[in-house]
């Protein structure tokens, strides 16, 4: 089916809870109010005519700094400098999250994008877990990196990080950490040997380890 | 049972006593006796500590802890083409407790730390470490961005020898096993480079 | 009958059987570091003695921030932290990433670099599904097929290092093409040798020892059945769906590259020795995917058309315009998709990696209740995971 005619079929239903429909770029998306997800995501799955029921992907978004023109000047993320230090910056994160849910059909074998945005402050999302239950374990993974709350979810633990961890690693302005744990995370500084080799000079009496003589050719 | 069953075949007993009646030609006996010592005890003169290190070093047991991509090059080390059992080494061991090499093979990251450094507290003394890849021996590709990966291995346990590559192939990783087990056998820090190394080592152009 | 008490009523532990003797769950931990499951993965198991209760899968083990680097590195530069992915099977990581970069680009591949990425893809299948059936024997009590999967996967090691100048991880394909043409020195001939060879022998090698073996049947016929209806809720794909017998094949179902080009099937579960989607099934339909890849390959060869192996000249900088796009391809595992983010510059703004064996390994959260705890290992092992998929 073609995605202008799901996305009308969506709408019918939504009403004014679907905001609106883009096939600009190279993929055709559907915007969707964020509190009335998962009833979308219901009827997307239920109806016969479209029948998705497949979640290929579930992703969130940090839309903070995101260049708008395309001129590719998006904010820069943080990382260790060349000392193995974390860097630092003053840059605090503004911009909304976003969850983008990829869905395919077996038996129409059709494809179509849902998404949604809420604002930083207020970053909960309803779960769909209860659509389709792939959709438990990438939600817990983008509470996990970037700190969207799925509301409804069974069980929104961190799932890659350990449960004390401090902040949300995929957020535009997490910096990195010095330890966490006892563990050390911050890196010797590059090119510097910790352990200098001494000048050794050859001494002609030790004998030459096996297979080491040059071969010519 | 018939009585016929039990008794040996004809020529049986003369076969028996052709093979009882053995001896060593007298030539072996000649070359034994050159010395005019045959009789004597014989003896070497070693000390506890190179015995010991010769039969540590002659069966090093890993244990079986595979990390992440190096871990395939150090199963295909002991696998078919490489089979690290020559160098006595094949012996990987599921618990830590009856091993005494940890080959560090793959990223270390922070959730990994403590369960690492677990398992080589238990491991029995005398112990070892094979720092695998650059991921073990200094965060390799993951140290700019990797907020969850510890910056080499040796932050968290002593290692002895370090293999880089990444992923190292099983012929590295068989050399450092090799170093390993100079290093068990006494043999500290000093190795003399070949002079092709230092000669190729020459043609490469350094970026300035 | 015992199995289905567990799972309906409150279970054997809190039923009394002996007046007076009250037994309860047991909480087993099994891993991170453990030989039975493939790399640092951990399983908290909830046992009512052998037989499970609950199974919690614990990852994180391995989380190499992957996605945070995307943000920081070029889009080149991200090629190399996709052969990390998969490790088994690096080529079709490449192929993935470079497809999807390729959407978002709307860059033009020529045909050569497309056949040449479809051999090398194929082969590295065959690689991983290699290490598949090594691994599964090992985890079965069956050493000696790992002796033979190695023997064959280090001959294909050796073909993609010819033409990638890497061993295990290639860092072959960029964006617009591959990095290197054929070689000169007959290597498509040696690839068309190694593949007969395999169609023509190893094959049959594999069943006698493996498949068909009655040990190994007895143990994984009827285990751990995984029924079509759950396999895609779960968001299963790869081996995993088409063993419980639903024929869908990214290659052919929604084709990329030039796989519509060619002529192959897919193998699909079909419950030869017990039930359609238990675990003998999941390990069929890899050793008859092999069978597949070398059709593919030997296509792919045969017509491999003369042209240019790169769209565009090697630069330093690849930029994409501002947009975003999902594409999917089918890796050895499953569906590798990669949903990325442009914004015009040339690092992506956002890169999500589905990976298939982070879906597939959820499906144990239902699959797994019940098993005995030996039949949780040949689960682990039919679901054929790799770790540096599933944290990234």
């Amino acid at each position: 089916m073609d995605q202008k005619e799901i996305y009308q079929l969506m709408a019918e239903k939504l009403g004014t809870a679907a905001l609106g429909f883009s096939d600009e770029g190279v993929e055709a998306c559907a915007d969707v109010a964020p509190e009335r997800i998962a009833e979308a995501c219901l009827f997307l799955r239920d109806d016969e005519r479209l029948a998705f029921n497949q979640l290929m992907c579930l992703s969130g978004i940090d839309w903070d700094g995101y260049d708008e023109n395309g001129k590719g000047k998006s904010v820069k993320i943080l990382g260790y400098a060349e000392d193995g230090q974390p860097e630092t910056s003053d840059h605090v994160s503004e911009g909304d999250f976003g969850v983008v849910y990829s869905l395919y059909s077996h038996s129409k074998l059709h494809k179509f994008t849902v998404r949604v945005r809420v604002s930083r402050d207020k970053a909960a999302v309803p779960s769909v877990a209860q659509v389709w239950s792939t959709a438990d374990w990438h939600e817990r993974e983008a509470w996990d990196l970037l700190g969207i709350s799925f509301e409804g979810h069974p069980n929104l633990r961190r799932i890659l990080l350990e449960e004390h961890w401090v902040g949300h690693p995929l957020r535009k302005d997490y910096q990195m950490p010095d330890s966490w744990d006892n563990v050390p995370l911050n890196g010797q500084p590059y090119g510097n040997n910790p352990f200098p080799t001494p000048e050794v000079t050859p001494d002609p009496t030790l004998d030459q380890p096996a297979g080491d003589d040059p071969v010519e050719g | 049972m018939s009585k016929d069953s039990t008794t040996p075949p004809a020529g049986y007993d003369v076969q028996r006593e052709q093979m009882l009646d053995f001896k060593v030609p007298e030539q072996l006996l000649k070359v034994l006796d050159a010395d005019g010592r045959s009789d004597e005890k014989n003896f070497i003169l070693t000390t506890v500590d190179e015995v010991f290190n010769w039969a540590r070093l002659s069966s090093i047991w890993p244990v079986t802890f595979g990390l992440a991509c190096c871990a395939i090059e150090m199963m295909a080390a002991s696998a078919t083409r490489y089979d690290i059992d020559r160098f006595g080494a094949g012996a990987f061991r599921p618990t830590p407790r009856q091993a005494d090499l940890m080959i560090v093979s793959g990223t270390v990251t922070a959730k990994m730390a403590r369960r690492l450094k677990l398992i080589y507290d238990q491991m029995p003394e005398p112990k070892w470490v094979i720092a695998m890849g650059s991921c073990a021996i200094g965060g390799g590709p993951y140290f700019k961005y990797g907020y969850h990966v510890v910056k080499g291995v040796d932050f968290l346990v002593p290692v002895d020898v370090y293999v880089p590559g990444c992923p190292p192939r099983p012929e590295v990783l068989l050399e450092g096993l090799m170093r390993l087990q100079d290093k068990i056998r006494g043999r500290k820090g000093k190795f003399i480079t070949p002079k092709w190394i230092t000669d190729y080592a020459k043609k490469i152009p350094y970026r300035k | 009958m015992a199995i289905e008490n567990i799972k309906t009523s409150k279970g054997w532990a809190d039923q009394d059987h002996v007046p007076g003797l009250k037994s309860e769950l047991l909480e087993l931990n099994m891993g991170p570091q453990h030989p039975a499951t493939h790399g640092v993965l951990r399983l908290v198991l909830l046992t009512d003695g052998e037989v499970v209760y609950k199974v919690t899968p614990v990852m994180g083990y391995l989380h190499r921030c992957a996605e945070k680097i995307a943000e920081g590195v070029n889009y080149k530069q991200w090629v190399v932290y996709t052969d990390r992915f998969d490790y088994l099977s690096p080529m079709t990581c490449n192929h993935a990433y470079v497809t999807a970069l390729e959407k978002v680009m709307q860059q033009e591949v020529p045909e050569r670099a497309e056949h040449i990425r479809i051999v090398v893809s194929e082969l590295s299948r065959m690689a991983s599904h290699l290490i598949a059936l090594a691994t599964f024997g090992l985890d079965m009590g069956a050493w000696t097929p790992l002796l033979y999967c190695f023997r064959e996967r280090e001959v294909i090691l050796d073909l993609l290092e010819r033409i990638s100048g890497g061993r295990m991880l290639y860092n072959y394909m960029v964006p617009g093409g591959v990095r290197y043409d054929v070689p000169k020195d007959n290597w498509a001939s040696d690839v068309i040798d190694f593949i007969t060879m395999i169609e023509n022998k190893k094959l049959k090698d594999y069943n006698e020892l493996l498949s068909f073996n009655k040990i190994f049947i007895g143990r994984l016929a009827n285990v751990a059945v995984i029924d079509p209806q759950t396999a895609i809720d779960y968001g299963c794909t790869g081996p995993v769906l088409r063993g419980s017998g639903v024929k869908f094949d990214c290659r052919k179902d929604d084709p990329y590259s030039l796989y519509h080009k060619f002529d192959f099937e897919i193998p699909v579960g079909m419950g030869e020795k017990g039930t359609v989607g238990d675990c003998w099934d999941r390990y069929m339909v890899r050793v008859r995917e092999i069978e597949q890849s070398c059709r593919i390959i030997r296509q792919a060869l045969e017509s491999l058309p003369d042209g240019p192996y790169q769209a565009i000249e090697l630069k330093k900088i690849v930029k994409a315009p501002a947009g975003a796009a999902y594409s999917r391809v089918e890796s050895a595992k499953g569906e590798l998709g990669h949903y990325i983010i442009a914004d015009g510059g040339q690092t992506a703004f956002r890169n999500k990696v589905r990976s298939p064996s982070f879906c597939n390994l959820q499906v144990m959260e239902k699959v797994g209740v019940g098993l005995m705890i030996s039949d949780l290992v040949a689960l682990i092992g039919s679901l054929d995971i790799v770790l540096g998929e599933i944290d990234r």
